[in-house]
């Protein structure tokens, strides 16, 4: 992609991202709502494990400090992907009405259109503070443990890309997305705490099936330097294999597109 | 009475014409249930004992949480935001029956047809994962506890449609800002993730006194045979007084409601 492309993917983000903005504005008693239900949220969690603090001192070897920093870092990324791909609980509607055919006429990638359209600004107050909580409970790091975080960060973000493209390409296919959506962040709960406390069977499971716990368990060990290289070397290859499986399940999604009701 | 029968009966007709949304949305309830009961399991399997609970009397717990949740909180009734936001209210206000025991009707059309759902994903819940499932035999503490559940429903119902009435105010989002607003509360005070007695003695006590309390924690509570008779007695006595509150308020909150209502988008 050359980078006249890029500027113009660049511009089409910038453009949507203001007018979300702008949407948010208008309706600011909503907005005050709706950033004070994403605080309270993450906030009440909070309180709850504070509440452990006296009654649980291990778990699956990790002490409550060590808890509260994965589920931290499960809020950094959980927050980043509903940031940036927020457009996705927008797309049900453009399927089942047909509007989606404006969409793939557009000369874009209908990829990029989807996902991005509503960048949740919302969010936003919410990860800083996150990010500020975090670096204050965050124990002494390394700069080998910080690059590996940030590498496994990206992993990271690569694979949240890809389940919200696999919902997308659901959608496409069955124009349910509303549901598929929210039965990944019901599992994506699972990772608030790092996924080795749970059975052999679940943790295989959150791993490798719906991989949440490659999401986010998988960075907070690298910030805390338990993460082996082969788990590391494991992770991105899976990474890759699954994105490049969930690409060619988008492309054959498309070709099943009925453009109902158009 | 006979016309709110037929409602049930259409609402019931209606939501099986989307069979699949309906097994979806029993999906997530499952993983959510499952979500909460592995995280137990986990916390259990190095520790015997958490606050006043062993292993077998919190995931018992769960277990009951998961039925009430699906009792109380199973609802159509939260459309009352947006038929009041987008005008579709319309359409009750010209017909002769009751707003609310229309939606009463259709709340508890939805709520039978999660609880035959319920009982099919328990049975295989348990026989997957050997849930510990602990059934009463005592049938005097059986009606106690049926009688907290649906005076519990009622109680969410009018607390939602409280809610739901902010749209007459402002309607922008359909309503769904301080519904979203209430959910963010309802997860973590109803008990739904774990007892509320588990917290220090301070916050339990403020617990004792809110209303979302009474949703799931003291319906579980009752099940389980963790509260004595008095403290059964005074937890209906509260419960009635926030019924009566609840009920007055939406009422004042559905005529001043009216009066300003602007049936925008007709």
């Amino acid at each position: 992609m050359d980078v006249k492309r890029l500027k113009i993917y660049w511009y089409y983000w910038v453009r949507m991202s203001a007018m979300t903005f702008q949407s948010l504005i208008a309706t600011r008693l909503a907005s005050v709502l709706f950033l004070s239900g994403k605080i309270i949220r993450i906030s009440l969690f909070f309180i709850f494990l504070l509440a452990l603090k006296d009654k649980i001192q291990l778990l699956a070897g990790y002490n409550l400090d060590q808890l509260i920093v994965f589920f931290l870092i499960y809020n950094v990324f959980d927050l980043l992907g509903q940031i940036f791909f927020r457009g996705i609980y927008w797309y049900r509607n453009e399927i089942i009405t047909g509007n989606f055919d404006f969409t793939l006429l557009k000369p874009l990638n209908p990829l990029f259109q989807i996902l991005v359209s509503h960048t949740d600004w919302l969010d936003i107050p919410a990860l800083i503070l996150t990010v500020i909580f975090l670096i204050i409970k965050l124990p002494a790091v390394s700069g080998v443990e910080l690059l590996a975080f940030i590498i496994m960060g990206i992993i990271a973000m690569i694979l949240i890309t890809a389940v919200h493209i696999f919902v997308a390409a659901i959608g496409v296919l069955t124009t349910e997305v509303d549901h598929a959506i929210w039965i990944y962040r019901d599992l994506s709960q699972m990772a608030r705490f790092p996924v080795d406390i749970y059975i052999e069977s679940v943790r295989f499971f959150l791993n490798f099936i719906v991989p949440v716990g490659l999401i986010f368990t998988v960075p907070a060990k690298a910030l805390f330097g338990v993460l082996s290289w082969q788990w590391a070397m494991g992770t991105i290859a899976f990474t890759l294999g699954f994105y490049l499986i969930i690409i060619k399940f988008w492309h054959y999604a498309l070709k099943k597109y009925s453009s109902a009701s158009s | 009475m006979r016309k709110y029968w037929q409602i049930f009966k259409i609402n019931w007709d209606s939501v099986l014409v989307y069979r699949f949304n309906v097994l979806l949305w029993r999906v997530r309830m499952m993983l959510s249930f499952l979500t909460i009961y592995f995280f137990w399991g986990a916390v259990f399997s190095e520790y015997s004992q958490i606050a006043d609970y062993s292993s077998a009397s919190l995931l018992a717990y769960l277990v009951v949480a998961f039925f009430l949740q699906t009792l109380v909180f199973a609802n159509d009734s939260f459309r009352i935001t947006a038929e009041i936001a987008t005008g579709d209210l319309n359409n009750y206000l010209l017909k002769p029956m009751g707003y609310l025991s229309q939606w009463l009707a259709r709340d508890w059309s939805l709520k039978v047809l999660n609880l035959m759902c319920f009982m099919v994903e328990i049975t295989a819940l348990t026989l997957i994962f050997k849930l510990p499932v602990f059934f009463l035999t005592d049938w005097c503490r059986w009606l106690v506890f049926l009688a907290a559940s649906v005076l519990a429903a009622l109680l969410y119902f009018f607390f939602s449609f409280l809610v739901s009435s902010f749209s007459f105010w402002y309607p922008e989002h359909n309503g769904w800002p301080l519904r979203f607003l209430m959910l963010m509360f309802l997860d973590f005070l109803s008990g739904t993730a774990f007892p509320l007695d588990i917290f220090p003695q301070s916050l339990a006590a403020l617990f004792k006194i809110l209303p979302t309390t009474y949703f799931i924690f003291f319906p579980a509570q009752i099940y389980l045979g963790r509260l004595n008779p008095g403290e059964i007695v005074q937890g209906f006595l509260i419960m009635a007084v926030w019924l009566t509150v609840f009920i007055f308020l939406a009422k004042k909150a559905w005529q001043k409601g009216l009066q300003i209502y602007g049936a925008y988008g007709r």
